[in-house]
């Protein structure tokens, strides 16, 4: 990658390896990763499954409502262990392509929400409520965020399978 | 740790041993070894699948505490999730069957293995008793408030459990063996 010297001081840190030595850290980070990235997962395809008319005896409103708050919170824990993570490791995760892509992918997937926040949104008082026919737009915007979602957790499966595939040239 | 040391050994001497090698040998088995994107594959599945269960349990749970889901009754709150969670455990437990076959002499010789769906059949039968207590009392759910609080327990331990479910599940890679 572009700054190779800048991953390895990172990882070369005495907080970095205290996380790669240690028995029981980077395995107890992992979990609490896990347990973040489902419940942001679950969170959002609750939404999603609304967007697509699953379960839509509810207002899209009241499921947003709802379903916002544990994504942020639960995206905030996971973002903070896979820091944890990424620091004791960060050479190697730089050079993974599945880290990459995973990383692409969720990029997208945030575009996808703040677009559907700010565009597709529009008029959800309306379409939202049960009952009522939803936009394509807003289909789309769902059955987008879900398929990202099914993938960006396999990009991370093979992270771990791929750890040391890869070296920078 | 000494205990899971030893809980490994005991399961050495039990025909789980014989029986995980036989899987092995299964053509579905090998197939899923030679493959290389075939364990993550499921794995994801499995991930996915813990994510309805875990996500609607989570919102139930929220309903029960009246955290949040104010805008619908108990009763409508329940039937919602409850589909979502049970459908989901089918899908969670058959990615896990081929998890299992995938690995089985790492999984079925392995204590953290076993403590895990310990756990699990716990959490099952909770989920089970939790739902059903809720369904009992749906009628009034909403009028008398302050009188669940072991339900209100209960939403707090479920969610704890499948968490403990789940940490099991990651640590079946780093088992003392």
């Amino acid at each position: 990658m572009i700054s190779n010297a800048l991953w390895q001081t990172i990882e070369n840190s005495s907080f970095s390896s205290a996380i790669a030595s240690s028995e029981w850290m980077f395995p107890t980070i992992e979990t609490l990763h896990v347990v973040a990235i489902v419940t942001v997962i679950g969170a959002i395809a609750m939404m999603d499954m609304r967007l697509l008319g699953l379960s839509s005896n509810r207002t899209v409103r009241a499921v947003a409502h709802d379903t916002l708050p544990v994504t942020w919170i639960a995206f905030g824990l996971a973002v903070v262990t896979g820091l944890l993570l990424f620091v004791s490791k960060a050479t190697s995760y730089m050079v993974n392509p599945y880290f990459l892509w995973k990383f692409g992918l969720m990029a997208l997937a945030g575009l996808n929400m703040a677009v559907f926040h700010r565009h597709v949104s529009k008029g959800m008082d309306d379409w939202g409520t049960p009952g009522h026919a939803i936009p394509i737009n807003a289909k789309l915007a769902g059955a987008l965020s879900l398929a990202l979602w099914a993938v960006i957790p396999f990009c991370g499966r093979v992270i771990g399978f791929t750890l040391g595939v890869y070296y920078t040239a | 740790m000494d205990w899971l040391f030893h809980l490994t050994e005991l399961l050495r001497g039990t025909p789980l041993v014989e029986f995980s090698l036989r899987v092995s040998d299964w053509p579905f088995a090998l197939w899923l070894q030679s493959h290389f994107y075939a364990i993550p594959v499921f794995q994801t599945l499995h991930i996915l699948a813990i994510s309805v269960l875990f996500a609607s349990t989570l919102m139930l749970s929220l309903r029960v505490l009246g955290i949040s889901g104010q805008d619908q009754s108990m009763a409508v709150a329940l039937t919602r999730h409850r589909r979502w969670i049970w459908s989901a455990l089918v899908a969670l437990v058959a990615s896990g069957i081929v998890l299992l076959i995938s690995e089985p002499v790492r999984n079925m010789i392995n204590a953290i293995f076993w403590i895990k769906i310990g756990m699990l059949l716990v959490a099952i039968v909770f989920s089970l008793a939790f739902q059903r207590s809720i369904a009992r009392r749906t009628a009034t759910w909403d009028v008398s408030i302050d009188e669940h609080a072991a339900l209100r327990a209960g939403a707090v331990a479920i969610v704890v459990l499948w968490c403990a479910v789940m940490a099991g599940g990651r640590w079946i890679a780093y088992a003392p063996v």
